[in-house]
């Protein structure tokens, strides 16, 4: 694993070094990103049940070690897969940032990107994770930032503000572990004796450092901002595998606490709460790139509720429940992961060819990129969890997992596990209109701005190539559920020993596909024994009630949404304005929907810092004499207090 | 042996279901005092539909085609999952008719349908397509209330399990939350047959059915069967949990069952005929409340243990 590890390094220094020639260093830095991803997803995935140690040479400080266990290879191989498609996407992609980044330096942070999720997963010491955490955050900032703009050093601080909240709370939860444990070393962490309040706290601060970091809800504001800023390769490796980072290291860090049922609860609320309103957000906003984006919160959503399951078998000491818990989880990552980033790279090849995020101006993209857009539906499908595709695969796992931990006697666990499933439910159904819509405003009907899509053509074989291999996996993962989920097991197994695993009682999908296949041949053996009329079809305009039909007679994607947005107006606060002047001009539609939590929870905050910031920078005025004022006051202070404690 | 059942199964729902149509059509006829069509009225359509020529809007795309044959594929495997002629002693059927496999093939139904609505370009389609997601929206957590409480209560979501417990008695309607989970299911899948005051299949261009405002021909005739396929799998969705009446012969389980389903098909027309017609919100909010409260009562009762 250290020569990955390296390659990454080298290619990354490479790239960087050749900044003089950015198209060199664009081939050179996203080919050889895609070469090591390969063969590190190769590598992972053949040692998934080993544990490999690998100690830094040299002298650091507090000798960092990195170290790799079943569950840390199964996220590297996460890790590398997704990164393999995605560099090999943006090899030809980022040539749409030439003229606005340097290529060398993107090649360069892309690989550094990649190197520091991958020590991320495999540090072993509580300093050489902040550090490496840290620094991911940072380099996925300034991968935001590749493509500058309006408000993007604003977009840049939400995310970079909520990040540091987040690592704030982890810092404390670590150093609190460490210092229970005697030691920063993540192995002796094993078996933490506090009691329930500190463990309390503890799994709180892992949730609010890892959650803010996953998009987990109320953290989610921070996605659609930065997910739309970056580049769609970017958002498309943040989305699909820097937050399950995220979400690796809450598994590995909660585990390490003595269990209690609560905190499968927290989860089981949170995760309905993130995945309803971040769905919600998904099916309102007009911006395709957002919807996608806030979707992610929604998935993280599902992904608790799966961990939920899981930790509240292991407060129950019940291994069934526990075990099916965290496979629906693991396999809930996988499969977001894949779709997610190909949803995002699906979104990045709409962007560069039509230049609008907006779906109002979009449509009829179908006829220019046919293969982009079958892409988009199988992954729509997938990600709306319909059947025979991947997202129904885990997503029926979790179900099953909540209806097995329903059974138990008990009001709360019945309560919070019904919850549960009435969210996942309802996220389904919305999911179902967020994405039909999605890919209906974009791809079909007849363009609504036809500017948008006249230059509009399909993108080269190299950029497909990733795409059609990621959804080819969404279907292969589908059918092949149950040999992901014996896969899955047995890492989990590694996790929750003592534990037996029976798939008995699930279902299978081959079945499935094999009943639809036998459905599909009846409609063709009745037109055929009736003798239908197959005569060539006519093409003619919609049918528009005998008016003459115009394209903006079409659903908008905001009128498509009209009637949920009003039986929601309770938590939804959306505004509308038509302008008007004069009787014969066109009238000017304008509507915004806010972001409820933004108004309530972040403005007021944001508001009183800026406020106090405000009133403090009086202090720095740049007049010297003042600022030895200050330093004769504090020294003043400091003697007096000398005098009087020590 | 199974596959041939499941064939029979969906080929004799396939051919028995527009009859109920037709009795339905002729009896809504009578309430309104007109003589009304004949009852293989629907027979005759789909027929003359199937020798129709077609046409299509020039905006259509691949999903215009290939929709009216996946929204077939799809009723029919929800009709399939419906555990009629198999039990638990089908191994590999047992392995495919699970609830949410059920719930989920309807929820591509409701996808299929909403995409092809959009990809015809029709101003109507699109707002009825925005429509059918609206209605699985305040439909689809209704059901799954009900749903979990029979889940939970039974312990799988696999559907034979599930029948052959109601029907031995092990778990039924002594258990109050069950009952009453019944009453609130019975109205969802009333719902989502697609009749007023949620839809009227008569009046195209303004509600549901508007989708396929631009479908004609045989695709049309296709979809048709269809959405009776899915009206028979909704309803027989409630027989198989609610009403099970199973025999050890395969055949006449299924006739039993098609009576059943036909039963109730022709007995919608009794809410459909008398109900009146709401705005898409103010109807969903006044019916649908109700049955969400009802739904909500059994999920309470079942938390609580009784």
């Amino acid at each position: 694993m250290q020569t990955i590890y390296t390659l990454f390094l080298l290619t990354s220094l490479l790239s960087i070094l050749l900044y003089k020639k950015p198209l060199l260093a664009q081939k050179l830095g996203f080919g050889l990103a895609c070469v090591i991803s390969l063969y590190a997803a190769i590598f992972f995935f053949s040692n998934l049940k080993e544990t490999l140690i690998w100690e830094l040479p040299g002298n650091f400080i507090s000798a960092p070690v990195f170290r790799l266990d079943s569950l840390g290879m199964l996220f590297s191989f996460l890790v590398s897969l997704i990164a393999f498609a995605v560099s090999l996407y943006s090899f030809e992609y980022v040539k749409f940032y030439e003229k606005k980044a340097n290529l060398a330096v993107f090649a360069s942070l892309f690989n550094a990107f990649i190197l520091s999720m991958l020590l991320v997963i495999a540090s072993d010491n509580v300093f050489s994770f902040m550090l490496l955490w840290e620094l991911m955050t940072l380099i996925s900032a300034l991968l935001i930032l590749i493509n500058d703009g309006k408000g993007a050093a604003k977009n840049v601080m939400i995310y970079l503000g909520i990040a540091q909240i987040g690592a704030f709370c982890l810092m404390v939860a670590l150093l609190i572990m460490a210092s229970f444990a005697g030691g920063f070393e993540f192995s002796a962490f094993d078996e933490l004796n506090i009691g329930f309040g500190m463990s309390m706290t503890l799994f709180s601060l892992l949730l609010i450092g890892f959650g803010s970091k996953a998009g987990m809800f109320p953290f989610h504001v921070w996605l659609p901002l930065a997910y739309c800023q970056s580049p769609s390769n970017a958002s498309a490796l943040m989305s699909g595998v820097m937050i399950k980072v995220a979400l690796f290291a809450f598994i590995k860090f909660s585990l390490f606490l003595p269990q209690f049922v609560q905190f499968g609860y927290i989860l089981l609320f949170f995760g309905a709460l993130s995945c309803v309103f971040g769905i919600i957000y998904a099916l309102i906003s007009n911006d395709y790139k957002a919807s996608i984006a806030y979707s992610s919160c929604e998935n993280v959503g599902i992904i608790f509720l799966g961990l939920g399951g899981a930790f509240y078998g292991l407060g129950t000491n019940s291994p069934m429940i526990a075990l099916l818990g965290f496979i629906a989880a693991l396999f809930h990552i996988l499969n977001h992961a894949i779709f997610k980033s190909l949803l995002f790279m699906l979104s990045g090849n709409v962007y560069t060819a039509t230049k609008t995020r907006d779906m109002d101006a979009l449509g009829g993209l179908h006829k220019k990129m046919p293969i982009t857009s079958i892409i988009f539906f199988i992954a729509a499908l997938s990600i709306c969890a319909l059947p025979p595709l991947n997202g129904f695969a885990s997503e029926w796992v979790i179900y099953k997992t909540m209806v097995t931990g329903g059974i138990e006697e008990g009001v709360v666990s019945r309560f919070f596990f019904a919850l549960a499933i009435i969210a996942l439910s309802i996220t389904g159904a919305m999911a179902i209109m967020a994405f039909s819509k999605i890919y209906g405003a974009i791809f079909l009907g007849i363009a609504r701005d036809t500017k948008s899509i006249e230059e509009a053509k399909e993108v080269s074989f190299m950029m497909l190539l990733p795409l059609g291999l990621l959804a080819s996996f969404c279907v292969g993962i589908g059918i092949f559920m149950n040999d992901v989920v014996g896969i899955l097991s047995k890492i989990v197994l590694t996790l929750i020993p003592q534990t037996n695993v029976s798939t008995y009682g699930f279902i299978s999908m081959p079945i499935i596909l094999m009943v639809m296949f036998l459905c599909a041949i009846l409609p063709f053996v009745f037109l055929y024994l009736l003798k239908a009329n197959n005569k060539e079809v006519r093409i003619t305009d919609p049918w528009a009630c005998g008016f003459l039909y115009n394209k903006s007679m079409q659903i908008g994607s905001n009128a498509f949404t009209g009637d949920i947005r009003k039986a929601l107006s309770f938590i939804l606060k959306y505004e509308s304005e038509i302008k008007l002047d004069g009787y014969f001009s066109k009238a000017v539609y304008t509507h915004k929907t806010h972001d409820f939590f933004w108004d309530k929870l972040y403005e007021p905050v944001i508001h009183s810092i800026m406020l106090i910031a405000d009133k403090i920078g009086i202090f720095q005025n740049g007049r010297t004499n003042l600022y030895a004022g200050y330093i004769l006051i504090y020294l003043c202070l400091i003697l007096i207090f000398g005098y009087y404690y020590i | 042996m199974d596959f041939f059942y499941l064939l029979l199964q969906l080929v004799s729902a396939i051919l028995v279901a527009p009859l109920f149509d037709g009795i339905s059509r002729k009896l809504r006829a009578k309430f309104q005092s007109r003589i009304g069509p004949s009852v293989f009225q629907t027979y005759y359509d789909i027929y003359k539909l199937l020798k129709r020529g077609r046409t299509k809007s020039h905006s259509t795309s691949y999903i215009y085609q290939i929709s009216p044959y996946l929204m077939f594929i799809t009723a029919a495997a929800m009709f399939c999952a419906l555990p009629i002629t198999y039990s638990t002693h089908s191994v590999i059927l047992s392995q495919f008719s699970d609830i949410f496999v059920l719930l989920y093939l309807g929820a591509l139904f409701r996808f299929i349908f909403i995409v092809a609505g959009i990809d015809t370009a029709n101003p109507f389609a699109g707002v009825s397509a925005s429509r059918e997601g609206t209605i699985g929206f305040y439909t689809e957590e209704v059901a799954v209330i009900c749903l979990i409480v029979v889940m939970m209560g039974t312990g799988s979501s696999n559907l034979p399990f599930i029948t052959s417990l109601v029907q031995e008695g092990t778990y039924g309607y002594a258990i109050p939350s069950f009952s009453i989970a019944s009453t609130a299911f019975l109205w969802v899948m009333y719902v989502e047959t697609g009749r007023k005051p949620y839809d009227l299949a008569e009046a195209e261009q303004e509600l549901q059915e508007g989708v396929l405002g631009e479908f004609c021909g045989k695709d049309f005739a296709i979809i048709d069967v269809a959405i009776l396929l899915k009206q028979f799998a909704v309803l027989g969705f409630f027989l198989v949990i609610f009403m099970p009446w199973r025999f050890e012969h395969p055949l006449l389980s299924l006739i039993v069952f098609l009576a059943e389903v036909g039963f109730l098909y022709v007995m919608g027309v009794f809410i459909d005929n008398f109900g009146p017609r709401f705005t898409i919100n103010k109807g969903m909010k006044r019916t649908m409340l109700f049955a969400l409260s009802v739904s909500c009562a059994s999920l309470v009762l079942y938390i609580m243990g009784i």
